[in-house]
């Protein structure tokens, strides 16, 4: 572990970032009805950090992970992700991106309904534009054993439980071994005890894979999981030492 | 692909459902269609099966051979005009006679043998020869009815000798007997006492024409005019208002099923808008979730149409014969194509509201 003098001051550097925000600025509409969802805000992560991102209703954090995943673009600053800028991309390249970079958890887990567990995760496998049948279906059965999964691998979501929905949600974002995993209120669905369950594997296979996660969560109690924490209030980001936490709430 | 066949797989009964609807609707057309061209054929086989380039009417006729009524001397005088090649007298009696297996309804039509106006459809035996008064070639759908060569048939106080068999050649839906002049007039004496007595005349007269020439460019005799032999088809009372009624319900049925598919694949769009938000989010093109509605709706038109074409021909089959239907393969490959080509319109639309889904709101909080 280095010392980095550069990196902001609100940043704890583990190894080189991955993710880079800049003055990323976020705004809704315009005119009179504009809404600044996200207000200047820089954070940066280095790889193999699982950062939990926490604040209230309507603060913003959707909107961040959304920019940092592709799926909206900033309305000012930079994002960037090793070594592509995800700020400047079209909506092309960010559908590619997205396929090849980034892994997303949902709140609810969005399984293709008529899609078995195991094809649930050989279809994305299938997105980036080069892939092999062979070494996805290899891996797709890798990853639904270490998450338990094996017995259950043919079953389609419906006949499956909301904490191994959730799990065969982690296989898909892990399944095409992607630089980033975004993960909103993954635990909104599921009780307490499954809950904790689900985000102690997403911990597990983040760090065990040497990935970076960013998890969106209103739970308290998940943060003990993640390395770092942020904390949003209307649209402003900073990072958390542990303290405001407790006040509020 | 992946999806498509996996979702048809297992969500199959909402499949069966439109796949069902297109069988309907394809049973329907065709169907239809099948009714549409049994009229038309076989109001029409007269004509069709004809070697007549054309034919002269009374005027007042409007085209309807049993209407007209043209004097013998017209018939010499079509001849002598340039580009008519042969023409001939015709004769047509719209009656019943008598067939080995009882009375039957008849197009009795007198023609000259070697002459124009004679069917080119004979599938066995021969047309009577010239002067051989008490022979008539007659249309299979006679045979169907207990006849054959030999048999005889009685019309009025005549008999003719069953001596060929042609095909296809019937008029008004009613089977023909094509026998002589002389042979027709005697019937028609016999059946139609008022027209004893009056001069000799016959209904029409069959025209040949030369190379080059047409119906439209022949000047025709005072008192009649002249339809090419397509004209006459459709200048039969009914034909032209039945196939264009059946074929606007073909049509209207049609439109319906690119509605059916339209609708239901923008309710099937609808319903998976949130899935589609994640399939998006996830990383997959509007490209490639368009090509899968595409790919549904294609694989549910064509089995609906497998089914709605044998449904049709199965009930072909069992339809009683005095029902005039006609299954013909190129009105079926057609209607396939159309019903198929409809569907896929259909599902177009739904790709506009697939194009609009933002795979921003597959993620929480922003769907609200
Ligand atoms: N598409 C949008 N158009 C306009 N305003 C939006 C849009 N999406 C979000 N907002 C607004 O931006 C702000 C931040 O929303 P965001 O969804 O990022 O909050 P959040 O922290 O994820 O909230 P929650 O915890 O409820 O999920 C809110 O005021 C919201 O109303
Ligand atoms: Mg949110």
């Amino acid at each position: 572990m280095t010392t980095n003098t550069v990196a902001p001051a609100d940043v704890q550097q583990t190894g080189k970032p991955i993710l880079e925000v800049v003055d990323v600025t976020k705004t809704y509409g315009e005119g009179h009805t504009a809404v600044t969802a996200i207000a200047a805000a820089s954070l940066s992560v280095a790889e193999g950090q699982f950062v939990s991102l926490l604040g209230p209703s309507g603060s913003g954090k959707t909107t961040l992970i959304s920019m940092i995943g592709g799926l909206l673009t900033p309305t000012s600053g930079t994002i960037r992700l090793g070594d592509q800028v995800v700020s400047d991309m079209s909506k092309k390249e960010l559908t590619n991106l997205r396929a090849e970079r980034v892994g997303f958890v949902f709140q609810s887990s969005n399984l293709v309904p008529f899609l078995t567990a195991r094809e649930n995760l050989l279809y994305v496998a299938s997105l980036p534009k080069k892939h092999s049948r062979k070494a996805a279906a290899k891996r797709a059965d890798e990853l639904l054993g270490e998450l338990g999964l094996s017995d259950r691998a043919n079953n389609v979501p419906e006949k499956l439980s909301g904490g191994e929905r959730q799990r065969v949600a982690i296989g898909r974002a892990l399944m095409n071994d992607p630089d980033l995993i975004l993960v909103d209120e993954p635990t909104a669905a599921l009780d307490t005890a499954l809950g904790r369950q689900v985000v102690q594997l997403l911990a597990r296979e983040v760090k065990q894979r040497g990935k970076t996660g960013i998890m969106v969560t209103h739970d308290l109690r998940m943060v003990e999981y993640t390395d770092q924490v942020f904390e949003i209030l209307d649209g402003h980001l900073t990072k958390s030492d542990g303290t405001t936490l407790l006040d509020g709430h | 692909m992946m999806l498509a066949f996996a979702e048809i797989k297992r969500a199959r009964g909402r499949f069966l459902s439109i796949i069902g609807a297109l069988a309907l609707i394809t049973f329907l057309v065709l169907t239809l269609s099948a009714l549409s061209d049994g009229l038309f054929y076989g109001s029409t086989g007269a004509y069709r099966s004809s070697n007549a380039d054309g034919y002269a009417y009374s005027t007042d006729a409007e085209g309807s051979l049993i209407r007209s009524r043209v004097p013998v001397a017209d018939a010499q005088k079509y001849g002598q005009i340039p580009g008519v090649t042969k023409a001939s007298g015709l004769g047509v009696l719209l009656t019943s006679g008598t067939g080995p297996n009882g009375e039957l309804d008849l197009a009795v039509f007198g023609v000259e043998p070697g002459g124009a106006g004679i069917p080119t459809t004979l599938t066995q035996g021969r047309l009577p020869n010239p002067g051989e008064d008490s022979a008539a070639a007659v249309d299979k759908t006679v045979v169907d009815k207990g006849a054959t060569i030999g048999s005889t048939i009685k019309v009025g106080d005549r008999s003719v000798t069953v001596v060929g068999v042609t095909q296809d050649s019937n008029y008004q839906l009613q089977p023909t007997i094509w026998t002589t002049i002389p042979t027709w007039r005697a019937m028609q004496a016999s059946v139609r006492p008022e027209t004893r007595g009056l001069p000799p005349n016959y209904s029409a007269i069959a025209l040949e024409f030369s190379n080059g020439t047409t119906a439209a460019s022949i000047p025709p005799v005072t008192g009649t005019s002249v339809l090419s032999t397509d004209e006459a088809a459709l200048a039969i009372p009914g034909v032209k208002e039945q196939r264009s009624t059946l074929n606007s319900i073909i049509y209207t049925t049609l439109l319906v099923a690119a509605l059916v598919v339209a609708l239901f694949f923008a309710l099937i769009v609808l319903e998976k808008r949130e899935l589609f938000a994640a399939l998006k989010a996830l990383g997959t093109s509007t490209r490639r979730l368009a090509n899968t509605v595409m790919t549904q709706a294609l694989v549910a038109s064509i089995i609906g149409v497998i089914i709605g074409v044998i449904a049709a021909r199965l009930l072909g089959l069992a339809l009683p014969a005095q029902v005039p239907t006609l299954f013909r393969t190129e009105s079926l490959i057609q209607i396939s194509i159309f019903t198929i080509v409809a569907s896929v319109i259909g599902a177009l639309f739904s790709l506009r509201r697939i194009a609009r889904i933002d795979p921003a709101t597959a993620l929480g909080g922003a769907l609200q």
